[in-house]
């Protein structure tokens, strides 16, 4: 009943977003300080890193400091909204790579192409994460490192189950997930490959395998392009995949519960998501856990992945342009990128990349449609809502597909 | 002479009264000043400045810019040809209604019930009803969101072991099973409060009419209806427009229950439209422009009975 305070609230912070914007102003404290957001990943995975790239920074600019604040993906957008309105905004930005189109064309970040050269291994960075710093032509953000999605599994559930070889088709892999189910009939429950149903990262990936895509462009206009026959072939192939292999909600998402806390759990031989998923699968299951790559319906190929990472920027209302992208180049120096390989990521230019299932996943990829609204796209939820519809049976996959695309055109057009 | 001296001092007296009297008369305004004043500054201003974003084009690119660009009307002419919207409206009524409903029938048959127990179990059904009043909303949201998980759901393990349902079912799976979940958090949370101060209202209510409609032989349900209902009247009429306020405007129970992850325009209720059109898409323009149109609304709903009350209140 206390709710009403809470629309009060989102009332004044609506209205103090417009009263911030009366009294901002492009003056700046003048201390010599560089503010950098990183997301909170950098402080629990990689300080070293962070502090080498700090103490280079200072070597090079004696008297200058960096102020590092950490912050979480949830709500580091409307925190950032909110210094864009106030005026004092951060130095440098760490954003996810769906994030950035939005902001570059907004206007949010400075054009950091005539530094380019001077960032480590630029000429070679991964193509996706430099298309998602990339907005006209000009760079507004430099990539830091990336993540592909695996399939992480109880090698000793495989082994019980009678998979003697790694599926290295989608058919083999829906007939290891039938094996995997009858062994393990006793457990109410259990899935043997847990998905969320609204997972869209995943089911993503089945559409691109199958050729088809999220929404083209044509003419300057976006197009949705889940109708056509080869997505609906992909999403198609993953409803028939979800519906033998996972036992999930299949109006949930990946977050609620966390893949990993079922697995560690004992209610799923394999889960998918990011390679890092392996940190967390319980004392039960550490030695008997590995991964492998999530294989295509062409039999011997990986299926395409989402390229999940990160972009640097510098906010245009930044007064330290030229340090920050000194900084950048600290951070993103070969040896930092080293760092962060050891650590289980996908380093940010194809010299670097190794031979980890992590990184054999990035071979092949795919991203969002780099448009400028692709983001009301996902906090629309039109995908996973499709989703939904789709595994619940409420509507065709035609039907649904239909529906989504259309409102994913109206949608990337900004109607 | 003479009359001259009387006639000005008459005059000055009588100036000097009139002085008394507006100095007198002014002490009022003078102390209602400040309250006039604060809520100036903390309403006034804020819904100026509400109504001043509500008729400009105000996306992030603004926002960076500092400097809106006005469009006249087009907020509110985009949001009234939304069919979401319209939907939006539908569902946020019949939900409020259910809500205010359910809360204040509810909060009248614990409060009957109160008055009827013994000392002692009133007292064990007020401490409950306090410590749920004392939870604070998004932790109740969260105990919520564990028993009725799909995962690992308390609700579903009690229904498989009494063999009334489905270990694993999805009460997210329609939009009618999430909202009256969400519905049932609410009046959960919502009873405590109309439960006692109706138990107080009751108490007022004279035991002589009582008697003595029951001596005249009127059954508890004429009793209630012709004597108690009426007493109860204005506290009743003013519960209802307060619920109508709060649930019609509510935002923590369903957008945390629910799930962020779950929200579509199919289960959108006014609050959550506002936050996605407003925030997440960060056209703050429009989102000024919904919560003017949820004012009407709101405003509308509650009008019979801030009518009604001012009336009561006429009488009295």
């Amino acid at each position: 009943m206390r709710t009403r305070v809470f629309v009060a609230a989102l009332a004044a912070v609506a209205l103090g977003v417009v009263a911030a914007t009366a009294s901002a102003s492009g003056d700046r404290a003048a201390a010599n300080k560089l503010t950098v957001w990183l997301q909170v990943d950098a402080q629990s995975g990689w300080p070293d890193v962070v502090a080498a790239a700090n103490k280079q920074f200072t070597t090079d600019h004696p008297g200058w400091t960096v102020d590092v604040q950490y912050q979480n993906w949830g709500d580091h957008l409307q925190k950032f909204d909110a210094t864009l309105a106030g005026g004092n905004s951060p130095d440098v930005i760490e954003m996810g790579n769906t994030e950035m189109v939005k902001y570059m064309a907004a206007g949010a970040f400075a054009d950091i192409s005539s530094s380019k050269a001077t960032f480590a291994n630029s000429a070679n960075w991964l193509k996706g994460l430099a298309a998602s710093g990339t907005y006209g032509g000009h760079l507004y953000g430099v990539p830091y490192y990336a993540g592909s999605r695996v399939v992480t599994y109880r090698t000793d559930a495989y082994a019980k189950a009678g998979i003697k070889k790694l599926p290295s088709s989608l058919a083999e892999f829906t007939a290891a997930a039938h094996k995997l189910a009858a062994k393990n009939s006793s457990t109410k429950g259990f899935s043997p490959v847990y998905v969320a149903g609204t997972d869209w990262y995943f089911a993503m990936s089945f559409v691109y395998d199958f050729g088809g895509q999220i929404a083209k462009t044509s003419g300057g206009k976006w197009q949705g392009s889940l109708d056509s026959p080869q997505s609906i072939a992909g999403l198609t192939a993953f409803k028939n995949f979800f519906l033998a292999a996972s036992k999930a909600s299949k109006t949930s998402d990946e977050a609620h519960p966390a893949p990993y806390d079922v697995y560690a759990q004992g209610g799923a031989a394999s889960i998918i998501g990011p390679g890092w998923y392996s940190c967390c699968v319980g004392n039960k299951f550490k030695t008997t856990t590995a991964q492998f790559v999530m294989p295509s319906h062409k039999k011997g190929q990986p299926m395409p992945g989402f390229l999940g990472g990160s972009n640097l920027a510098v906010p245009a209302s930044s007064a330290n342009k030229a340090l920050a992208a000194d900084w950048l180049k600290d951070f993103t120096s070969t040896d930092n990128e080293r760092a962060l390989q050891a650590k289980g990521n996908i380093p940010n230019a194809t010299n670097l990349l190794g031979t980890s299932v992590n990184e054999r996943a990035a071979a092949q990829s795919w991203f969002v449609p780099a448009a400028k609204h692709w983001v009301d796209v996902e906090n629309g939820n039109i995908l996973r809502n499709m989703l939904a519809q789709i595994l619940t049976g409420k509507l065709t996959v035609k039907q649904a597909a239909a529906s989504a695309s259309d409102n994913i055109t109206s949608v990337l057009n900004g109607l | 002479m003479t009359v001259a001296a009387e006639t000005t001092s008459k005059w000055s007296r009588r100036r000097r009264l009139t002085w008394a009297r507006v100095g007198r008369g002014s002490v009022p305004y003078l102390l209602i000043a400040p309250v006039v004043g604060v809520l100036g500054a903390l309403l006034a201003y804020p819904l100026y400045r509400l109504v001043v974003l509500s008729l400009q084009q105000y996306t992030l690119f603004e926002l960076i810019q500092h400097k809106g660009k006005w469009i006249g009307l087009d907020n509110f002419r985009s949001i009234l040809q939304d069919q979401v919207f319209w939907h939006t409206v539908l569902r946020t009524v019949i939900f409020t209604v259910a809500n205010v409903g359910l809360t204040i029938v509810g909060g009248m048959l614990i409060a009957l019930l109160l008055v009827r127990v013994s000392g002692w179990v009133r007292v064990l059904v007020m401490a409950g009803l306090v410590l749920v009043w004392a939870m604070p909303q998004v932790v109740a949201v969260q105990v919520w969101y564990w028993m009725t998980n799909y995962q690992n759901g308390v609700v579903n393990w009690v229904l498989a072991e009494l063999h009334l349902g489905d270990l694993q079912h999805d009460w997210n799976a329609t939009t009618f099973s999430s909202l009256s979940l969400v519905t049932l958090l609410i009046v959960w949370g919502a009873l405590p409060f109309v439960a006692i101060t109706l138990y107080a209202a009751l108490s007022q209510v004279p035991g002589e009419l009582v008697e003595a409609a029951e001596i005249d032989g009127a059954k508890p349900s004429r009793v209630f209806r012709d004597v108690t209902l009426p007493i109860l009247t204005p506290i009743l009429l003013i519960l209802t427009s307060l619920s109508i306020l709060w649930d019609f405007g509510v935002f923590v129970q369903p957008y945390l229950l629910i799930n962020p992850s779950h929200i579509h325009p199919g289960n959108y209720l006014m609050s959550i439209y506002l936050f996605q059109e407003g925030f997440q898409k960060a056209d703050y323009g429009k989102g000024a422009a919904i919560s003017l149109l949820m004012l009407v609304i709101v405003a509308a709903m509650s009008f019979f009975y801030v009518r009604k009350m001012v009336k009561v209140g006429e009488v009295e």
